[in-house]
């Protein structure tokens, strides 16, 4: 049995055109690419 | 594929062969990107677009240069009514790469139409509306905005499923069955959508189930069973073709219905119109002849009123003719008159008294000829007689002093014989005696001009001269107001006007054969 209460906090009010600037600086662009970079980075500063 | 240290270009090598870095790892990662970046496309192709989503997100994650997941999913993000977060991986898309990338061209499109760019933020606009209205609780007012939202959006899952949780929450399940499956033509593996799709789906068949086992209840009540063989018989119960039969009167009264309404409305106001035309033409004809009637009528009130007065005229006439001294009478008069005189010409008594009574105008005037000729006849016939009876008579009583009845004999006789001057001079005479002078001077005056050679025009000269002087006399002596003196002079004029009678009576006596 659906809730309404609880279904309806799934939804979010959606981006105006004004909002899409933010948004897009506000993304978070982080991927595994990075992360791995970053990693193998902190190896060799760790090795150093 | 470059590499992430140096950005030569790998090999089939594990590591680069430019700057000697391990990729081994790297390019698993950007395989896997690949694989999801491709399991969203096929997702995409079958329209499993929320399954796309995640696809390319995840490969996004992995690689976040993955241009063409990205334009991807901007794609998707817009077929599904977002259109913000379509434009912002667009954006970032063509910020990753600005040649040779399609996503300029979505942005293009969407950027060269700004009504409907106007129209997509009125519509999110509208949604996010809606759902502070769902926050508030007021339910109605969210629906007719999310209404609105899918009417502009028709593409905008997110309001058909909020459109769909708010009739579910009104337990309206047919309506959120319809707009669910809107949502489904779109987005055909929504979770969401198919979770709530279930739900009513559920609720629906235990409407129909409940309905279902009562139609069950019914027919088991109602329903006559029998076995044949190894057959159960059920019989079918009539009662539902009056449902079909109520339908159809339902229509026909209906349609009748129609069909007065447009007698009402169209026929109607015309024959109305028609009616009303003859109507008035009708009254304009009575009019017409109403006044053609009263035209006729004062016409004839007019001849009515003519013919009235000829009969008031005709009925004087014949009263004249009929009544009392009318023509009829005198007629008759003379006709028995005629009469008497034939039955005894000695009496002559009644014969003169009814020829004195004959009005001598209408014999002069309106009698017929025939009339005229008897009256002469019988007036030549007994004139003479009756006129010297009555001056005989006349003259006696004159001379007894009975003026009154002498005068009536003497204009008797004047009347039956106008042709004889003693008559009339003894008539004026007995006048005078009876003091009547003014009647007296006007008969002598008539002596004398009707007969001016008779002697009796003389005598009459006579009389008027001492009647005169006599007069004067009497003035003079009046003036001395001696009334002794002036009886006396009474005295002798009246002995000398009777002498003079006397004279004139002695003469008559002389004329008298």
């Amino acid at each position: 049995m659906i809730n309404f209460e609880e279904e309806l906090k799934k939804y979010h009010p959606s981006l105006e055109i004004d909002e899409a600037e933010d948004a897009i600086y506000n993304q978070d662009l982080t991927d595994m690419a990075d992360l791995l970079v970053n990693m193998i980075k902190d190896a060799k500063d760790a090795e150093n | 594929m470059k590499c992430f240290q140096c950005g030569c270009e790998l090999s089939d090598k594990d590591f680069c062969t430019g700057c000697g870095a391990d990729v081994k790892l790297y390019k698993k990662i950007m395989h896997v990107a690949n694989r999801f970046y491709n399991d969203g496309l096929n997702k995409a192709g079958v329209r499993d677009l929320s399954g796309a989503i995640v696809s390319l997100r995840q490969a996004l994650k992995f690689n976040k240069n993955h241009v063409e997941a990205r334009n991807l999913l901007g794609l998707v993000y817009f077929e599904m009514g977002e259109t913000v977060a379509a434009l912002s991986e667009w954006v970032i898309s063509k910020n990753i790469r600005s040649q040779k990338n399609i996503a300029d061209d979505y942005i293009n499109e969407v950027q060269s139409n700004p009504a409907r760019l106007e129209t997509i933020n009125q519509t999110v606009k509208k949604y996010n509306q809606a759902l502070s209205y769902c926050y508030t609780e007021s339910n109605d007012l969210a629906i007719i905005q999310l209404k609105k939202v899918v009417s502009l959006n028709p593409r905008f899952v997110k309001a058909h499923q909020l459109l769909a949780l708010l009739y579910m929450n009104g337990e309206e399940w047919e309506k959120a069955q319809r707009t669910l499956k809107k949502s489904l033509k779109i987005d055909v593996n929504n979770t969401t959508t198919l979770r709530y799709l279930k739900e009513v789906e559920f609720m629906l068949e235990g409407d129909e189930t409940a309905g279902i086992k009562k139609k069950k209840s019914n027919v088991s009540k109602d329903a006559v069973t029998y076995q044949s063989g190894n057959e159960t018989i059920i019989q079918p119960i009539s009662p539902k073709e009056p449902i079909v039969g109520a339908s159809t009167i339902f229509n026909v009264v209906i349609g009748m219905a129609i069909g007065l309404a447009v007698c009402y409305f169209l026929i109607v106001p015309a024959r109305v119109q028609s009616a009303r035309a003859e109507a008035d033409e009708q009254l304009r004809l009575i009019s017409e002849n109403s006044d053609e009637k009263t035209a006729q009528i004062t016409d004839l009130e007019q001849r009515v009123e003519a013919l009235t007065d000829e009969n008031a005229k005709l009925q004087e006439q014949v009263v004249s003719y009929t009544g009392e001294g009318g023509a009829l009478q005198t007629v008759d008069g003379l006709l028995e008159t005629a009469r008497k005189y034939i039955h005894n010409p000695e009496e002559l008594d009644g014969v003169s008294d009814d020829l004195y009574e004959l009005d001598r105008g209408y014999v002069e005037n309106g009698a017929s000829e025939a009339y005229k000729a008897l009256y002469d006849e019988l007036l030549a016939q007994v004139g003479d007689k009756i006129a010297d009876d009555c001056f005989k008579e006349g003259n006696s009583l004159k001379n007894q002093g009975d003026y009154s009845d002498a005068i009536e004999l003497l204009e008797k006789a004047w009347y039956f014989k106008n042709t004889d001057a003693e008559i009339l001079y003894v008539l004026a005479e007995t006048y005078q005696e009876s003091e009547n002078m003014n009647k007296a001077l006007e008969l002598y005056n008539q002596l004398i001009t009707d007969f001016p050679d008779s002697e009796y025009a003389d005598m009459a000269q006579q009389n008027i001269a001492d009647a005169a002087t006599v007069g004067n006399r009497g003035g003079g002596e009046n003036n001395e107001n001696d009334p002794g003196q002036t009886g006396g002079d009474d005295d002798r004029t009246n002995g000398g006007l009777n002498g003079g009678n006397n004279t004139t009576a002695g003469a008559n006596n002389g004329n008298n054969p």
